[in-house]
């Protein structure tokens, strides 16, 4: 029984060492997060997207600066009518199991997506899909319940799974895709490992393998990559950019925002709501708390190749005289302000919370900052009732739209606004419909620029994704933060 | 014995009933698990219809009956997180917790008796303050800082060690080193004093007359009167790491057991693994008190088992 187990602990050593030693192009990466299940369509989860975003692919996809690009689909989609989007598929292409990737293909995961019977987490990224209907073999029409002009963009984060695999009952253990990466193995709690896919349609990719593993704690995470385990580590606190062989910062699609209450309070009065933005010194935040790795948010919520970004629209500058003047004009110094915020959810909640509320203090308000746990927090988040006059929030806008992350917190229909101001709300309703891109462009950049003037929250910074890298590793993130590891090679 | 037994099963399964009853309770007063999984930009129409699926749009007396009626058969449901059999992943990573704790709590024995047992031969001696400062000072360090210096120092700097992660024999030994340190000084200490107590009784004095050897009278005749109050040390210490104490030294391993997959549903606001891993943390700890229980009848035959 005793040298049962042994032997079984010696074996397993073993394994553990020879993948490292063996191929000098497989590479290790530490992710935060064990994927949940590793079904495409049905969490909304980090490490299920790690890694089958290597082993599927989707009809859009975007280049390194997040233009939209052509994926699966041949050529650009045509929307026929205001609620019909057609696509090509490239011919030629099969499913790691050998299934043809064709209409039936997109239809089937379009219907997958939409069943209520997957209660899929993702389904708030896909709205407004009604079904699909295969036109010829590779000629596939995806209806939606309205218009919808970005439908494209959600079909960058839209996999296309196999219907035959997709039925069996270890689809969500062995995902089967169309990739330059095929599953091998999954270790529960572990690893999971991928192979190079030898039939690839694109170009064959330069990493033969990719093992995952999966290290909750960024200290550890840290470790692994010094001590030489790993290639690659997620999410690297900057203040450890240094001690890293490679460090590599890119842009990322997270938004730190303070929302301003415009309807209550002392901040109802749109001086008050200016001043709070004047008050804060956004590039100092940038330098000090995230070591440079943050950039100044343009006022607007939306990074410069998001749809809807509206270049004439630049940051309140720091000027804490100008804060004071006008915080005096409105009769607003001295008075007490309530910033609910919470800690441990997003990179630095709690410090970039204290720095704003230092910030403000400063500039001569009373500010009471209230911290609570994650479910308490967004209670008051959600609470539209009884607002506080400012809420800490992170926005993520994966769809590089401006649609998403305005109907969140622009329009006042949304759940985190904290403003009534009806043509805000009916510029964005409208543009959410309207498919003349340039039409649609002109609304938002309408409401980019009232919302700004009007001043409804604190914009912040736009913080950088960071991942550390080992000395041989060559790879240039992205700003979707995607790691497609056909994108990496190694040096040796 | 066998009435003994059977009754304190029966105790055990009120134990756990009622465990289980203030989790399920508490789980659905505090938090909503639709909020926390879902996007924050899902639409009310997507909240509703997700907190339908789950079952949880209906009263919290129903949802209980269903809930005992799964439970009796064993089944939890599945984990909301997971969207698979709450005890098939209870299963996956109870194994990794249980050779993590018993190695950590076995190691921290064989270290932790024989050096009580040293310090208590000569109180206030220079061996005994050693062991005393040291043990004082591992009681006091936070394992998480303790585990990440282990990390840097051993397998970082020395790379002796693997830094974390599940595999053969190297893995196991930095986190239960981490996990024993706490225990290891907490026995030491007791051993230490109840050691001191024993030496300084008559019947000591009297075997030491009568011409016994050192070792016999230390080794056999103190210790064995020493047993019982280490004994519930050790069974505390296995149950306080087994339920729950775990999880820091899990999360800075990233060792694939239940502390860690605790605390990681806790996060999601997983009500149903929640209450699954409660539930099997419960049975164990009841099944090592009633263990106890039984071999402290084996070392000391005057303690009698009674059902009342």
């Amino acid at each position: 029984m005793m040298s049962n187990w042994l032997t079984a602990a010696v074996c397993a050593a073993a394994l553990v060492t020879v993948p490292m030693a063996a191929h000098a192009q497989d590479i290790v990466i530490a992710i935060g997060s064990e994927p949940t299940t590793l079904d495409p369509h049905a969490a909304d989860d980090g490490g299920e997207k790690a890694v089958n975003d290597n082993v599927y692919e989707t009809l859009m996809t975007r280049d390194a600066d997040g233009n939209l690009d052509l994926g699966l689909a041949a050529d650009w989609p045509m929307q026929i009518d205001p609620t019909t989007w057609e696509f090509t598929l490239r011919p030629g292409i099969r499913f790691h199991n050998g299934e043809p990737l064709n209409a039936e293909a997109v239809v089937f995961s379009v219907e997958r997506m939409i069943d209520p019977d997957l209660n899929s987490e993702q389904l708030s990224y896909y709205s407004t899909l009604a079904g699909a209907e295969a036109v010829d073999e590779l000629t596939v029409r995806i209806l939606t319940s309205g218009p919808d002009p970005i439908l494209p963009a959600r079909m960058y984060y839209f996999m296309i799974a196999p219907p035959g695999a997709s039925t069996h009952e270890d689809f969500a253990e062995a995902p089967v895709g169309t990739g330059p990466y095929r599953f091998v193995s999954w270790d529960r709690g572990s690893e999971i490992v991928l192979e190079a896919n030898p039939d690839y349609w694109g170009d064959v990719p330069a990493i033969d393998g990719v093992t995952y593993r999966f290290i909750e704690e960024s200290g550890t995470r840290l470790s692994a990559l010094l001590a030489g385990e790993v290639d690659l580590i997620t999410n690297l606190l900057p203040e450890f950019m240094e001690q890293v062989p490679q460090a590599a910062s890119q842009r990322g699609l997270e938004h730190p925002i303070v929302i301003l209450n415009a309807d209550d309070g002392v901040t109802a009065d749109v001086r008050v709501r200016q001043a709070l933005n004047y008050a804060i010194d956004k590039e100092a935040m940038a330098a000090v708390l995230f070591e440079g790795a943050a950039q100044v948010e343009q006022g607007q919520l939306l990074g410069p190749t998001y749809f809807g970004f509206n270049p004439a629209i630049t940051a309140y500058p720091y000027d804490p005289e100008l804060a004071r003047t006008l915080l005096e004009d409105a009769g607003a110094l001295g008075e007490e302000i309530t910033l609910v915020s919470t800690a441990g959810r997003w990179l630095k909640d709690r410090e970039v919370t204290e720095v704003v509320a230092g910030f403000w203090q400063a500039a001569g308000m009373d500010v009471d900052v209230q911290i609570y746990e994650f479910d308490e927090y967004l209670t008051r988040l959600f609470d539209r009732e009884t607002r506080a006059e400012a809420i800490f929030v992170v926005s993520g806008n994966e769809l590089l739209d401006a649609d998403r992350s305005f109907s969140a917190y622009y329009s006042m229909d949304g759940f985190g606004a904290s403003n009534s101001f009806t043509e805000l709300r009916d510029w964005i309703d409208q543009a959410r419909t309207e498919t003349d891109l340039p039409r649609r462009q002109a609304l938002y950049h309408e409401a980019v620029a009232f919302a700004h003037e009007q001043a409804i929250m604190a914009w912040l910074l736009n913080i950088n994704n960071i991942w550390g890298m080992s000395a041989r590793l060559q790879w240039q993130p992205r700003v979707d933060g995607k790691m497609f590891v056909s994108t990496m090679s190694v040096t040796e | 014995m066998s009435r003994f037994v059977v009754h304190r099963l029966w105790q055990g399964v009120i134990v756990v009933f009622c465990v289980v009853v203030v989790v399920f309770v508490l789980t659905r007063l505090i938090g909503d698990p639709v909020r926390v999984m879902l996007p924050l930009e899902a639409t009310a129409d997507q909240r509703a219809l997700f907190e339908a699926q789950l079952g949880l749009d209906r009263p919290i007396w129903e949802q209980f009956l269903v809930f005992v009626g799964d439970a009796v058969a064993l089944d939890f449901g599945d984990s909301l997180w997971q969207r698979r059999p709450a005890m098939e992943i209870i299963a996956e990573r109870l194994p990794a917790t249980l050779i993590l704790t018993f190695s950590a709590i076995g190691l921290a024995v064989v270290v932790a008796v024989p050096l009580g047992i040293l310090a208590a031969l000569k109180p206030e001696g220079l061996f005994d303050r050693v062991v005393v400062l040291v043990s004082l000072i591992g009681l006091s360090v936070p394992q998480f800082w303790l585990g990440l210096l282990f990390i840097v120092l051993f397998a970082v700097q020395l790379g002796w060690l693997p830094t974390s992660g599940r595999g053969g024999v190297e893995h196991v030994i930095l986190p239960a080193l981490t996990l024993a340190i706490p225990a290891m000084t907490r026995i030491i200490m007791v051993v230490r004093s109840t050691m001191m107590d024993e030496l300084n009784r008559q019947y000591v004095k009297t075997l030491r007359a009568k011409g016994l050897l050192e070792w016999q009278v230390v080794g056999v005749h103190a210790l064995r009167n020493a047993a019982v109050p280490v004994l519930t040390l050790c069974g505390w210490e296995l149950i306080r790491a087994l339920s729950g104490y775990t999880v820091v030294v899990e999360t800075v391993f990233a060792w694939p057991g239940l502390g860690l997959t605790a605390i990681q549903a806790i996060e999601r606001q997983d009500l149903i693994l929640l209450q699954a891993i409660v539930f099997v943390t419960a049975i164990i700890v009841v099944a090592v008190n009633l263990i106890l229980d039984i071999v402290y009848k084996a070392i000391d035959p005057r303690i009698e088992l009674k059902a009342a």
